[in-house]
């Protein structure tokens, strides 16, 4: 029960997101790449999570995760929440139109939309918070992003057959 | 009769779905103004995380912490010799500023004495470790491993050999959040020890400076000068290292913290005796 529980996709997806997500909230100064990679990670699973296997309860569960980002990134609750939020309600909207696009298309929908999440996450912290654009960290970001953009759809794909 | 209960099926789940919509809409809501407006719950919702999510997440990432600690380990070994000759050099000075500091610290005695003035010295709340760091991207944080149990409370001034390091910002029982001096959030009152130069320091934007973003009289101190806690903040004592000014410009002068944010191992939460 426990194995088959384990081996569906969407846990495979869940544990990806844990994993990311604990990577990214855990600072390692030698190693600091590595969180940007697991930041970069989470928001690629977090959008083709979406897509694929869309369901309101995602609410709940992203919603936590994004109080959980901001509360361990920027020690106040706004911008990771309102970006999730405005993401998970425009994808609702657009739900109908955006799933007719080839799967081509919605790869580079996907990240796409991650840079522009990196960008509005930035901007809020810059509004609410004080906390200034730093132009280097979301370079690097755009970067990575990227980079990771085909093998970790080459990944999910992988994850999608089992 | 199917037909009508599958559209009062549909209708609930419909019903269902949109009224969680709500419900995280207002919490978000709701969870942004508590934050904004400092309420007692948000507090408390950061701690609890804090203290029970963040081990979890620490457990989750160890064997990464690990190679993260051979690392570091490796590039330490490969600068022993230079830090060695350096070492050598910095003995050599500090024993002069040693004999200097014993025929001053024995005057002071004697003057103070004369005087009748009161010791203003630092007694210590507690030395804790670091448990996590959170300077990742935004915020410049880390989480020690003391708390309410140890007497520590928020804005309680924390140092380490160098110098300041920051102040406490949330506590729970068994730890703390210290936010870093570089965090662009952070605010320090300072004057510089030469000519007493009052002024108000942030983070800069690079996260590695401190930027002038008050200077009293408009005076803008020297390169050079060596930059200290003013304690009028009273928030931080008085006369705590904070570093040297590096660059300044006619508005504002930036300053190198003499603490080392990158090796961070102990510190020491104090307070004003």
């Amino acid at each position: 029960m426990l194995t088959k529980l384990l081996s569906s996709q969407k846990a495979i997806y869940h544990i990806i997101l844990f994993f990311s997500f604990s990577l990214t909230v855990n600072y390692f100064v030698e190693l600091k790449i590595v969180n940007f990679i697991a930041y970069v990670l989470f928001h690629l699973t977090l959008i083709y999570f979406i897509f694929y296997f869309f369901h309101f309860t995602l609410y709940f569960i992203f919603f936590l995760y994004a109080v959980l980002f901001d509360i361990f990134l920027i020690n106040n609750i706004g911008p990771h929440i309102i970006s999730f939020l405005i993401f998970l309600t425009t994808f609702q909207l657009l739900k109908k139109f955006l799933l007719n696009f080839s799967p081509f298309k919605i790869s580079y929908i996907i990240i796409i939309i991650s840079f522009i999440m990196f960008i509005i996450e930035s901007f809020i912290s810059k509004i609410l918070y004080n906390y200034p654009i730093n132009y280097n960290d979301l370079g690097i970001l755009f970067l990575i992003s990227v980079l990771m953009f085909l093998p970790s759809l080459y990944m999910f794909s992988k994850i999608d057959k089992l | 009769m199917a037909l009508s209960f599958k559209v009062k099926a549909i209708s609930r789940s419909r019903l269902l779905k949109n009224a969680s919509l709500s419900i995280v809409f207002i919490l978000t809501f709701l969870l942004i103004l508590f934050s904004k407006s400092d309420y007692v719950i948000i507090n408390k919702f950061k701690s609890i995380s804090n203290s029970y999510i963040h081990p979890i997440t620490s457990f989750v990432v160890a064997p990464v912490k690990v190679a993260s600690n051979i690392k570091s380990q490796i590039s330490d070994f490969k600068n022993l010799k230079s830090e060695n000759h350096i070492l050598k050099e910095e003995i050599m000075r500090l024993k002069k500023w040693q004999t200097l500091a014993i025929q001053n610290s024995k005057e002071n005695r004697v003057l103070k004495k004369l005087l009748n003035s009161t010791d203003n010295s630092l007694s210590l709340v507690k030395t804790a470790s670091l448990i996590s760091r959170n300077d990742f991207m935004y915020g410049k944080m880390i989480n020690i491993n003391a708390g309410l149990k140890d007497g520590i409370n928020n804005q309680m001034a924390v140092i380490n050999h160098r110098g300041l390091l920051g102040r406490t910002i949330e506590t729970s029982i068994e730890s703390s959040k210290v936010m870093l001096l570089t965090d662009p959030n952070s605010s320090i009152a300072v004057k510089t020890i030469f000519n007493e130069n009052f002024s108000l320091l942030q983070g800069a934007d690079d996260g590695i400076h401190l930027v002038s973003i008050f200077n009293k009289e408009e005076q803008i101190p020297k390169i050079g000068d060596l930059v200290v806690t003013s304690g009028t903040a009273q928030v931080f004592p008085s006369d705590i290292l904070v570093g040297k000014i590096v660059k300044a410009s006619k508005e504002k002068f930036y300053v190198l913290p003499f603490v080392d944010f990158k090796n961070i191992e102990y510190v020491q939460v104090v307070e004003s005796k």
